[in-house]
């Protein structure tokens, strides 16, 4: 690998210098892995999730990415034949074995999906604080409080403020998910997962959202999935990367800032991935 | 490079090559068109053998009903006997219409949670007893009407000792609607899209809530369009109601009475001796199809609206 090369193709680490040291430890993830049915899907998954930071995970397709993400909130309890070994702290408390119910766990960890999704026969006003309705909030001042906020933090306030009673559906792609955004913020959660959560939109709208998480660092942690490799070097301050092994099960093959991962990996299929050879 | 096959550019290939590939393509294309034509016209008379013998009753409906209908009597009176100094008074059919309408609202009241409830609970679980229920609502699904008739009657009129009654007739159209509720109602929640309930449990929500409050409302579309399905099947059924409605001949509400019911008057006018009475007949089914016309189309509109508002 010639130095010339690689100075040329370096990814353009956004400098993140604005925020905060790695001190406090949202979630940590202690060998963990998911199986199916007995079949692996990704394991080894050692790592920490840094306080007010956004992780990303990153990896080619099959790599376990989703998988992994979708058990930090225990998405995986409904699926038949699921199990996650090892051990996942939220706030040193183990999420499957420990003291918290599974709905408590979901307040307080909450996720964005691929699609955007909101509820098709919801109001905007009524996807927003879908969340604290559903856990018994029903005093309207509180609702209506939460409403804007929300729908503030989610950048999204301005442009709805005159039609929250229209059905969700008439927002764009991306407002849309940006709206998917206001109803996990309103639950006000430690942790928000974003299973690449603009894979679906386009550029401009992409970008909106980019702007958004960098944002809400301020308030909450953020862990998101993405195939795309500038995106993560522009908007996670760590970055954890995962590669489909031998057996086809995923593993995490290393975690550190995202600077290291980008610019001074330490194993050499890190390096490769980065530069685009595969994947 | 040097691997490739060289590929020989349009203007070498030779003017024999030419003529021979154009030869072949005319004829390859001839043969399509006959094909088609052969095929076009066959589905032409697949469609002319479905909608002839359809017309044709609707003609006959219209035409031998309308005069029937025109006349509000038909709406208000109830039935009367011709006799020989009066063959052509025949009444009207308001006990039948009132009974239809009681019929089939009981009847759906009854069906209608439970129905929906059950298909939520076959889409949602995985379970042995779902399978169970499952194959249970497909054969009652395929089961002849008449059976509905019987276990009402000897279930409700008999057992229960309630006797002749617009509740036994609603009870037995209520057992023959069901399985098309659970069926049609089971095939639209599958339909909603899974990460909508992943969104549900995402923030926070219980099981249960994200069946009600997000799921149960995305299909309720497909949901209604299954109920008014099976309440048009319902109130055109003469067999289930026929053993155990009793045929009262006044205009009654009460689910305790006996009513008549539109398809039983269709049923019994149809055997009579009197002329006037089988004429009548028509100007009944008339507003029996009208009424399930009326029926699947406003839940059409309805769907469609729905649809739109998305």
């Amino acid at each position: 690998m010639d130095q010339e090369f690689m100075a040329k193709v370096k990814m353009e680490v956004v400098d993140k210098s604005t925020a905060p040291a790695r001190s406090v430890i949202a979630m940590q993830l202690k060998d963990v892995a998911v199986s199916f049915h007995g079949r692996t899907a990704v394991r080894d998954c050692t790592f920490d999730i840094a306080k007010n930071r956004v992780t990303s995970l990153i990896g080619p397709s099959g790599s376990g990415k989703t998988t992994l993400l979708r058990a930090l909130n225990r998405l995986h309890d409904l699926t038949p034949g699921a199990k996650v070994a090892g051990q996942i702290l939220l706030d040193g408390v183990d999420i499957y074995r420990g003291d918290l119910t599974v709905t408590e766990l979901r307040t307080r960890v909450g996720m964005v999906f691929q699609r955007p999704n909101p509820f098709p026969t919801m109001s905007i006003y009524d996807n927003a604080i879908s969340g604290l309705r559903f856990n018994g909030v029903k005093k309207k001042s509180i609702l209506d409080e939460a409403a804007e906020s929300s729908l503030r933090s989610a950048a999204l306030w301005d442009s709805v403020e005159s039609r929250l009673k229209v059905a969700a559906s008439n927002l764009s792609g991306g407002e849309q998910q940006r709206l998917c955004i206001a109803r996990a913020l309103a639950m006000d959660p430690e942790v928000i997962l974003m299973d690449e959560p603009t894979s679906a939109l386009d550029p401009i709208a992409t970008l909106r959202i980019e702007e958004l998480m960098t944002s809400l660092k301020q308030r909450v942690t953020v862990v998101i999935v993405t195939h795309n490799m500038q995106q993560a070097a522009r908007i996670s301050d760590d970055c954890a990367f995962l590669l489909m092994g031998e057996d086809r099960a995923g593993e995490l093959i290393e975690f550190d800032t995202t600077e290291k991962i980008f610019n001074n990996p330490i194993d050499p299929r890190t390096l490769d991935y980065t530069l685009g050879r595969f994947g | 490079m040097s691997d490739l096959v060289d590929l020989q550019s349009p203007h070498e290939i030779g003017h024999e090559m030419r003529d021979e590939i154009r030869r072949i393509s005319d004829h390859l294309r001839r043969r399509r068109q006959v094909r088609s034509t052969i095929m076009v016209a066959l589905c032409g008379v697949a469609l002319a053998v479905t909608a002839v013998p359809l017309l044709l009753l609707l003609f006959e409906l219209f035409h031998r009903g309308l005069p029937v209908v025109l006349h509000t009597g038909f709406y208000t009176q109830l039935p009367q006997t011709p006799s020989l100094v009066a063959p052509n008074v025949t009444g009207g059919v308001s006990n039948a219409i009132i009974g239809s309408i009681v019929l089939s609202a009981y009847a759906a009241v009854m069906a209608i949670p439970v129905g929906v409830l059950a298909g939520v609970y076959l889409a949602e679980s995985d379970s042995k007893l779902a399978t169970m229920l499952r194959i249970i609502a497909q054969t009652m699904a395929g089961a002849p009407s008449i059976l509905m008739g019987l276990f009402a009657f000897s279930f409700v009129v008999r057992a229960l000792h309630i006797g002749f009654s617009a509740i036994a007739g609603s009870f037995a159209l209520a057992v023959l609607m069901l399985p098309v509720i659970v069926i049609s109602s089971e095939i639209a929640v599958r339909g909603v899209p899974n990460t909508l309930r992943e969104a549900g449990l995402a923030l926070g929500a219980k099981p249960h809530k994200v069946s009600m409050r997000i799921v149960l409302p995305a299909a309720v579309t497909g949901i209604v369009t299954g109920i008014i399905l099976a309440v048009s099947r319902a109130i055109g059924e003469t067999a289930p109601v026929l053993l155990v409605i009793g045929g009262g001949y006044i205009n009654s509400w009460k689910p305790l009475n006996p009513v008549s019911a539109l398809p039983l008057s269709i049923y019994e006018n149809a055997k009579s001796q009197w002329p006037s009475l089988r004429t009548q007949v028509w100007g009944i089914a008339l507003v029996l199809v009208v009424f399930v016309f009326i029926l699947s189309l406003s839940a059409r509109i309805w769907a469609s609206r729905k649809q739109r508002a998305r």
